[in-house]
């Protein structure tokens, strides 16, 4: 007997390799273990033996019935693992370039807007907003500008087509004519005259002059302003601040200088000039970057705030600028032409 | 506006200062210097006036010679040069050794090709004097020999150009700019005596009188007469003056009132006395069209809101701006009359802006000059023209109207000033400053004990009112560097970023997470543009009333022609683009008005590309599922239910594009492909699909709410799948939300319909010609128990008996 189970181990050790599929496997182990199976038809002959040989038998038949489970275990193991292979392809080659799409990006102005909006939210600003179409009133009138002030001129701002009429842009003094922002101050003005104080907010935003486009000059730009208003806000609170925020955005060994300046809706008005050691070339000098100043007590007496108990500071800076200076982009217009190489850069 | 060092310091002495410590005094106080320019010669040490008494040529080099220079009166040195242009006996410059000259360039005993040279003949160039690099300089003037070079060449001067900011007309000039530089540097002023006698000679008048007609525009006027000046070529220091800050001289008189236009910031005038008609002057509005011929030779032609100076007959001057060639100074001229007036800022201004014509008096005129400082002016200018033209004076001046009063007084508490700067400074910082800047400070007492300062302001400071007017003053001349180091008062405020902004974050973010490259293109664009994309309203209610440019007249409705601009640039340049977004404001036509709206939009071109491997193509599905998204971002719910095809819009390719919302919901969307013969016109080769949402900035105004937590079952779903026919032009939608509400019938209150979605359309054979097939999975599911395939079956066999009813489909087979 144990011949012949040795022969029938042997039979399936030698042929199951050559098992390609889970349909060949049943048929095979059929033959085998199924109840007309060679192996089956051996453990039938027990009956036959003798009492005393029987349990030598029993014992053989479970040694070699264990081994053909082992075989068949085996052989499972290896189509199921055949199988889950034919679901995938080749190897990949790993140095091929993705056919997908690169990264995506900001635009770099975004991308600046954005770290100097963080820097003025982690000293309590919040993020105001406003019409890119303003109405005299709201970009002259209210921030003190002369009404003969050269920045009124058509030469300088535009001015809407006088047939149009806005649906959702408010006119504060009758027929008064609508415009294209020159800076975000307006924004101000609305908040300031929705609100009470204290306000601490910034205006991001787009603003427009009537410039010839060049290498420094478009036709729109792009600003920050920040006011502040509360009991008791100083010069001091202003230089502190704007040293907290370029020292944010330029490293801790920017300095910062004040100029006298005039603007209407300021006073005392400054420029501020900076200058940082590792700019490279920008370094050594001071660089003009900004204005800023008091808030005119005019100003807020246009609002209704009462300029003997409230007193703030406003400032303004051009994001083109701030980009164009961190990053050593050396002409504006590059910044509205999209060229994919200039964004991937900075993605 | 040009100051010249040395006529600076005539005023102020600021010898002791270097030009860095004027520049910085300048720009500190207020007056920004943009540029620096040195004129004339840097004192040099070693540099003199030598004579070449003979030369040879170089025994070892044909370019250069040898040449014996007497630079004193010991041995002629013998110095190589490798210049041609000089001969025997000129005279030249020498550097001797040990002068270093600009640049650096120190001079040294040496051997030239084995010749020693003791010295270099210099260039003006070399000197640091001009460009001439031709040669050495030939001194044609023959000055001594040994004179130390910058004894030859005295016109040293510095000229700052510095930034006049329009609030400060009283610095328009170089006592203005003196009197600034005094305060700074602590320093005395010295104002120009009145030298002359000007008592008249007689009382016999040139000029008869003097009328205005328009007082509010020339609140004051006076006019001088002389008689029998010689008019000639100015003295050398008068062109001198006129020439550092970039003027021309003319001629005596005219080089005199520009002298004092710019010494004083008042301008003048002065005529040809015999040609004033009728020997009388009106100060009178102009004729509508009346013409006139300026100084510059042109024509110019006036309308009645500018103020004319006139003779009986014609104009002579377009008042406050330029005068005419008809009573212009000449070499002909014996008798000037000379006009010092105060005319209105506003006037001029606009005169000078529809003239186009600007000039150095209407510069100051429109800013507003001293109304007290046309007599001192005046004198100043006689003085001048008496001295250097001759002629005497005649008469009385004529004189029309006063002087307006523009004295003030400020009251100061220097307690204020302290609140408003957040530092301590001392009583007597401020008052010295104050006084420094020729302000009349008195100090006193208030009820409390608080010093208080009376502060008189001078007539030239027409910008100062008001205490804080004063603070800036103090600041400027105390130094804006003094302002110390301080620490950030944060405070918090109970205020959230608005929400237009944070909802683009959100956007930029989203679309940025799937690889979209975000891009930013003007506002402005062409009006052509906008009628081949839009209609004919929308571009005649978008247009500006004073475009710059044709290609940037209008304001855009829609940011996507921006990014079809940026995916033909790109694909031009070959930088494979493909998905691009921007976010800004876009202006919409609605109901006969325009609204400003915030907008996303986002496009993607689709196009065969050049790779080792194709992936899928984009289609009008992956632009719906990004416009859903970024409108949930916005708060909106909405599912391809509510998609109403897009027909007869130019932009969009009919049959492939759809929109949701309206302008009436505050927000509209738009996706799918765009117009393909558009897309061509673009040179983009490809596909673009593309999605736009607008928003009402106003929408975003919605309070917030913050959502709350619904249970879900945990027992498992009983999926059951359906198939319906339906016309083919039926959208799936439609079926979709039918079966959908068929189902909640059908389950009722014992269990719930989870969701309905359509997971296979089919046309062809097995379905009639003109129908679709249409497969749903019906999901059912109960919150309390698993379902029983009974209940499912009752709820399926109810549903497919409605669909058998319903007019628009049929159960398929």
């Amino acid at each position: 007997m144990e011949e012949e189970l040795q022969s029938i181990l042997k039979q399936v050790e030698s042929e199951i390799g050559s098992i390609q599929s889970a349909a060949d496997f049943e048929q095979f182990k059929a033959r085998i273990s199924g109840p007309n199976g060679a192996f089956t038809a051996i453990t039938k002959q027990i009956g036959k033996l003798s009492p005393a040989e029987r349990p030598l038998a029993g014992k053989l038949i479970n040694q070699y019935k264990q081994s053909l489970q082992e075989c068949y275990d085996r052989v499972i193991q290896r189509l199921e693992e055949q199988q889950l292979q034919s679901l995938i392809g080749p190897p990949v080659d790993p140095t091929l370039p993705s056919p997908d799409a690169g990264p995506g990006s900001l635009h770099l102005i975004t991308q600046v807007r954005e770290e100097i909006c963080d820097i003025l939210r982690k000293i309590g600003f919040v993020v105001a907003d406003g019409p890119e179409v303003e109405t005299e009133y709201f970009c002259f009138d209210a921030l003190n500008t002369p009404r003969d002030h050269p920045a009124r001129d058509l030469q300088d701002t535009y001015y809407i087509d006088p047939q149009t009429s806005f649906g959702n842009i408010e006119r504060k003094v009758a027929d008064e004519r609508y415009l294209l922002r020159t800076h975000t101050s307006s924004v101000q003005i609305r908040t300031m005259l929705e609100q009470k104080p204290p306000v601490r907010i910034i205006s991001p935003g787009r603003c427009f002059r009537r410039d010839t486009a060049d290498a420094t000059h478009s036709a729109n730009f792009h600003q920050i302003e920040a006011l502040y208003v509360d009991k008791g806000v100083t010069v001091k609170d202003l230089k502190a601040d704007l040293d907290f925020l370029f020292r944010s955005l330029l490293g801790s060994d920017a300095v910062t200088r004040f100029r006298p300046h005039y603007f209407s809706y300021t006073e005392p008005s400054f420029e501020v000039d900076f200058k940082v050691g590792h700019l490279g070339k920008v370094g050594s000098d001071w660089m003009e970057i900004m204005g800023c100043g008091m808030v005119d007590p005019a100003v807020f007496e246009e609002v209704g705030y009462d300029p003997k108990v409230w007193s703030g500071y406003a400032f303004g800076l051009g994001i083109e600028r701030i980009a164009m200076t961190l990053y050593g982009v050396d002409d504006i217009r590059y910044l509205y032409q999209n060229d994919l190489r200039l964004s991937r850069q900075f993605a | 506006m040009k100051i010249s060092l040395n006529w600076l310091c005539e005023y102020v002495d600021l010898k002791s200062f270097t030009v860095e410590d004027i520049s910085h005094a300048l720009t500190m106080v207020g007056f920004e210097v943009e540029n620096i320019e040195v004129l004339g010669l840097p004192p040099l040490e070693n540099v003199v006036v030598g004579e070449i008494l003979d030369f040879e040529q170089h025994p070892n080099a044909d370019r250069l010679s040898v040449c014996q220079v007497r630079v004193d009166d010991g041995d002629p040195r013998n110095i190589v040069c490798g210049a041609k242009n000089f001969a025997k006996g000129d005279r030249v410059i020498v550097a001797l050794p040990g002068a270093v000259l600009p640049g650096g360039f120190a001079i040294k005993q040496s051997k030239l090709r084995g010749v020693p040279s003791e010295g270099m003949m210099c260039s003006e160039r070399e000197l640091g004097m001009g460009d001439d690099h031709e040669g050495i300089a030939i001194l044609k003037d023959r000055p001594e020999i040994g004179l130390p070079v910058e004894e030859v060449f005295k016109d040293r001067d510095v000229i700052f150009d510095v930034e006049v900011t329009p609030n400060r007309p009283d610095a328009l000039s170089h006592l203005g700019m003196a009197r600034e530089m005094a305060a700074w540097f602590r320093k005395e002023m010295n104002y120009p005596e009145i030298q002359r006698n000007l008592d008249p000679v007689d009382a016999k008048k040139l000029i008869h009188s003097v009328t205005s007609e328009t007082p509010e525009n020339c609140p004051h006027y006076r006019g001088y007469a002389i008689r029998g000046v010689t008019i000639a070529e100015s003295p050398d220091w008068l062109k001198k003056r006129i020439k550092a800050i970039g003027l021309r001289p003319i001629n005596n008189v005219v080089d005199i009132t520009n002298f004092v236009l710019h010494e004083t910031g008042q301008p003048l005038h002065a005529f040809d006395a015999d040609l004033i008609r009728g020997k009388c002057i009106l100060v009178r509005n102009a004729r509508e069209g009346e013409k006139l011929v300026t100084l510059d030779e042109k024509e110019r032609t006036l309308d009645s809101s500018m103020t004319v100076i006139a003779d009986q007959e014609r104009a002579l001057v377009v008042a406050g701006v330029m005068g005419t060639i008809d009573a212009e100074v000449s070499t002909e001229t014996r008798d000037i009359f000379l006009e010092a007036a105060y005319f209105k800022p506003g006037n001029i201004r606009r005169t000078a802006r529809r003239l186009g014509l600007s000039t150095d008096s209407s510069y100051r005129f429109e800013r507003g000059v001293d109304p007290c400082g046309a007599e001192f002016a005046a004198l100043r200018c006689m003085d001048l023209i008496l001295e250097i033209a001759g002629g005497e004076r005649v008469g009385a001046p004529v004189i029309c109207g006063e002087a307006p009063l523009v004295e003030r007084e400020i009251q100061l508490s220097v307690d204020y000033v302290r609140e408003r700067l957040g530092f301590e400074v001392s009583d007597e910082d401020i008052r010295e400053a104050l006084e420094g800047l020729e302000f009349d400070v008195r100090e006193e007492r208030d009820a409390e004990n608080a010093v208080m300062l009376r502060v008189g302001i001078p007539t030239f400071r027409l910008d100062l009112h008001r205490p804080i007017d004063l603070v800036e003053e103090f600041l400027r001349i105390y130094g804006c560097e003094k302002i110390p180091e301080g620490r950030v008062q944060s405070v918090g405020v109970l205020e959230e970023d608005n929400p237009v902004p944070r909802y683009l974050r959100r956007a930029s973010q989203l679309l940025v997470g799937r690889g979209f490259n975000e891009v930013m293109h003007y506002s402005l664009r062409s009006e052509k543009e906008l009628r081949r994309w839009y209609d004919h309203t929308t571009a005649s209610n978008l247009g500006l009333a004073n475009p710059l440019a044709s290609d940037a007249s209008h304001l855009r409705p829609s940011l996507v022609p921006g990014l079809l601009d940026c995916i033909a640039l790109n694909q031009s340049r070959g930088n494979d683009p493909r998905m691009f977004f921007e976010t800004g404001r876009v202006f919409r036509e609605w109901n006969g008005k325009v609204y400003e709206m915030v907008s996303v939009s986002l496009a993607i071109l689709e196009t065969k590309r050049n790779s080792w491997k194709q992936r899928e193509s984009s289609d009008f599905y992956g632009v719906s599922r990004l416009v859903l998204d970024l409108l949930q971002a916005a708060g909106i719910q909405l599912s391809e239910d509510a998609m109403v095809p897009i027909e007869g819009e130019n932009p969009w390719q009919q049959g492939h594009a759809a929109e949701l919302g309206s302008m009436r919901m505050g927000f509209h969307a738009r996706m799918g492909l765009l117009n393909l013969v558009m897309t061509r016109e673009w040179n983009i080769e490809g596909l673009v699909y593309a999605g736009t949402l607008y928003f009402m900035p106003e929408f975003f105004k919605r309070p917030r709410k913050r959502k709350s937590y619904k249970p879900f079952s945990v027992f498992p779903a009983a999926i059951r799948d359906l198939a319906v026919t339906t016309d083919s032009a039926t959208p799936s939608g439609k079926i979709r939300q039918a079966l959908e509400k068929m189902g909640r019938k059908a389950a009722g209150n014992e269990f719930a319909l989870e969701s309905v979605q359509v997971f296979d359309v089919y046309q062809g054979q097995g379905v009639e010609e003109g129908k679709k097939s249409i497969a749903c999975s019906l999901v059912f599911r109960s919150p309390e128990r698993t379902l029983g395939e009974k209940e499912v079956n009752t709820a399926l066999d109810a549903i497919q008996k409605e669909v058998q009813s319903h007019p628009d489909m049929e159960l398929r087979s």
